[in-house]
């Protein structure tokens, strides 16, 4: 069907306009690729000579990064802080989402809506009372503290993208439950739990993703170099580099740590990920 | 990032669960008990973290407060300075320009890829490589965006100066447009996407008549794909507009480190709240007045959005 509609229009402008669109493609495959090359090249060599492929080859470019720049131990504080916040935000979003998707009140669907305001408040908004109050309870300069925050801030969206799985499940299998006498509570956990999986991980890949990357929050709630996550271990090698000198191998290998899980994932899931995202817009 | 998602469907949602709320089964009731023990936890984080510190926001920014002593009332001076504040208003000159101009230079470009992409072959591959920049933290887009740029020994200034013979001097001179530009190729995949799966959803026949009739390539996309996919761009723009304000790493970093904000010139709205509370060697601390923008901030999205959605509705149409 395609085909025969394609047929009319080629055009110079459509074939321009193809080759344009690979040059976009190769154009982000290549900038991806010159960030793993440079990372394991010697660091003059990077930018005096940046269209070779001399000196490539030096791993010890990540063990720089990993230990002497400190990228190691913010990969584990960002995984801890980005596996523990996802969860429990999924828990406690999940019943919340399916209250509001399936108690059919009044009141529910205005809370929907109500919650999904959250989504459009910018968090440079709301950071100064947040900082504020987060100080008065000592959580600032605290991985606790930035895991409450990355909880509390990511709720509006995860609940939004919830109510919105859960609207969609068939509600049959639920009132069968209820008629072989199945509680409410346990028609949720044993039945609708299970069968809202796909968009329970959806929901988990997604807040990992943006947690992963997070990075105003965190600039502004952690001072201590032992506490920083991934993005704040980056900027903070580039600033190391004013006065110690530049590592661009070093540097690269750094970015390389950030980039390159996301990498995987999107390689692994890309699919969800993307229906996941663009969710709301399309539907 | 993710966070950039809708807020239309939530208003449509609330309607339809309206009108199904009439007959009341036994499943139902007893659903209903299990309301709010399932929706506070929720509530009261969402209470306490966003609706409280918004209208605290709102409070502060009637004050002068260095987040430490008492709060000193001041009406609405903070307002009247930042209306002769060039920093401020400069930075919301840019935060408009980003939402205008690098808003409509996304969408035209999504489109036009979407035109191409729709016939093409290994369509599929090509989005997934066009997306991928929006799942990379903003920080290491800004840093790799910047050394293409780097004079003269950045990738692009090398390619340039082969060609050309000129080394510019981009990220001096330029900084805001290699931003701007920088912007457009990290949100084109994901409104690509979008707009993708919108023109998707148009029967393959409509394209097949038109093309019998002789209708140019033009005048497909102006009587076709534009209307039935008008709904779509329009939930594409509350979600962009939303996005946009929030856009602060990728500036950011072209400071280029934990405590150095870029210069004045390329702040938006997020980085001068940033730069006039926390940023910077010697940070301000000036929370009324940093407030203060923040209000004007929220308000202007609360705005944009409304008149987004009436400016852009439009009666369904079926097919």
């Amino acid at each position: 069907m395609r085909k025969s509609s394609s047929r009319h229009g080629h055009g110079p402008l459509y074939r321009g306009g193809v080759g344009l669109v690979w040059l976009l493609a190769v154009f982000n495959v290549g900038v991806l690729a010159w960030m793993g090359v440079a990372a394991l090249r010697e660091h003059t060599a990077i930018f005096s000579q940046p269209w070779s492929l001399s000196t490539f080859g030096q791993f010890g470019n990540f063990a720089k990064a990993w230990s002497d720049s400190g990228f190691g131990a913010a990969a584990l504080n960002t995984v801890v802080l980005v596996a523990g916040s996802a969860v429990v935000l999924v828990a406690i979003s999940a019943p919340a989402a399916y209250a509001l998707a399936r108690s059919g009140t009044r009141i529910s669907g205005a809370m929907a809506l109500f919650f999904a305001l959250g989504i459009g408040i910018p968090v440079q908004v709301i950071v100064i009372p947040l900082f504020v109050m987060l100080e008065n309870i000592g959580l600032v300069n605290s991985l606790t503290g930035l895991f409450v925050l990355y909880v509390a801030l990511s709720l509006p969206f995860t609940v939004f993208l919830l109510t919105a799985f859960f609207g969609s499940l068939p509600e049959e299998v639920e009132e069968a439950a209820a008629i072989d006498g199945a509680g409410p509570l346990r028609t949720f956990v044993q039945i609708s739990l299970p069968l809202a999986r796909g968009g329970l991980i959806t929901a988990l890949i997604l807040n990992a993703i943006g947690l992963w990357n997070e990075t105003f929050i965190a600039l502004v709630f952690i001072q201590d170099t032992e506490l920083q996550t991934l993005p704040l271990a980056l900027l903070g090698f580039m600033q190391t580099q004013q006065y110690s000198g530049a590592d661009y191998g070093a540097l690269f290998a750094g970015v390389c740590i950030l980039v390159l899980p996301m990498l995987a994932l999107y390689v692994w899931l890309g699919r969800r990920i993307v229906e996941g995202m663009t969710l709301g817009a399309v539907k | 990032m993710a966070v950039a998602s809708a807020t239309a469907v939530a208003g449509r949602r609330a309607r339809r669960t309206k009108a199904s709320a009439a007959p009341l089964t036994p499943l139902a009731r007893r659903r209903r008990a299990l309301f709010w023990p399932f929706v506070a936890p929720a509530l009261a984080l969402y209470l306490v973290f966003f609706v409280g510190p918004v209208l605290a926001s709102v409070w502060i920014s009637f004050h002068r407060w260095d987040g430490v002593g008492a709060l000193e009332p001041r009406g609405v001076q903070n307002y009247e300075i930042l209306l002769d504040d060039s920093t401020f208003l400069d930075s919301f000159a840019n935060t408009m320009l980003i939402l205008v101009v690098v808003g409509l230079a996304t969408f035209a470009v999504s489109f036009a890829l979407t035109m191409v992409l729709r016939e093409m072959r290994g369509r599929k591959f090509v989005r997934a490589v066009l997306f991928f920049p929006y799942i990379v933290s903003p920080v290491v887009l800004s840093v790799l965006w910047g050394f293409l740029f780097r004079s003269p020994e950045g990738l692009l200034t090398t390619l340039w100066s082969g060609v050309t013979g000129a080394t510019p001097n981009w990220l001096g001179d330029n900084l805001f447009t290699v931003i701007c530009i920088g912007l457009i190729w990290v949100n084109t995949g994901f409104f690509t996407t979008i707009i993708m799966a919108g023109v998707d959803r148009i029967p393959a026949d409509l394209y097949e008549d038109s093309a019998l009739a002789g209708a140019t390539a033009w005048q497909r996309f102006r009587h076709i794909t534009l209307p039935l996919t008008w709904d779509v761009v329009a939930t594409a723009a509350v979600i962009w507009t939303i996005s946009s304000l929030k856009i602060f790493e990728f500036i950011y970093a072209f400071g280029g480190t934990t405590n150095d904000m870029p210069t004045v010139e390329v702040w938006n709205s997020a980085l001068f709240i940033y730069g006039s509370t926390f940023g910077g060697r010697n940070p301000q601390y000036q929370f009324g007045y940093a407030s203060a923008s923040a209000v004007v901030m929220l308000l202007v999205v609360g705005v944009l959005v409304v008149l987004l959605r009436r400016v852009m509705r439009r009666a369904q149409i079926q097919f």
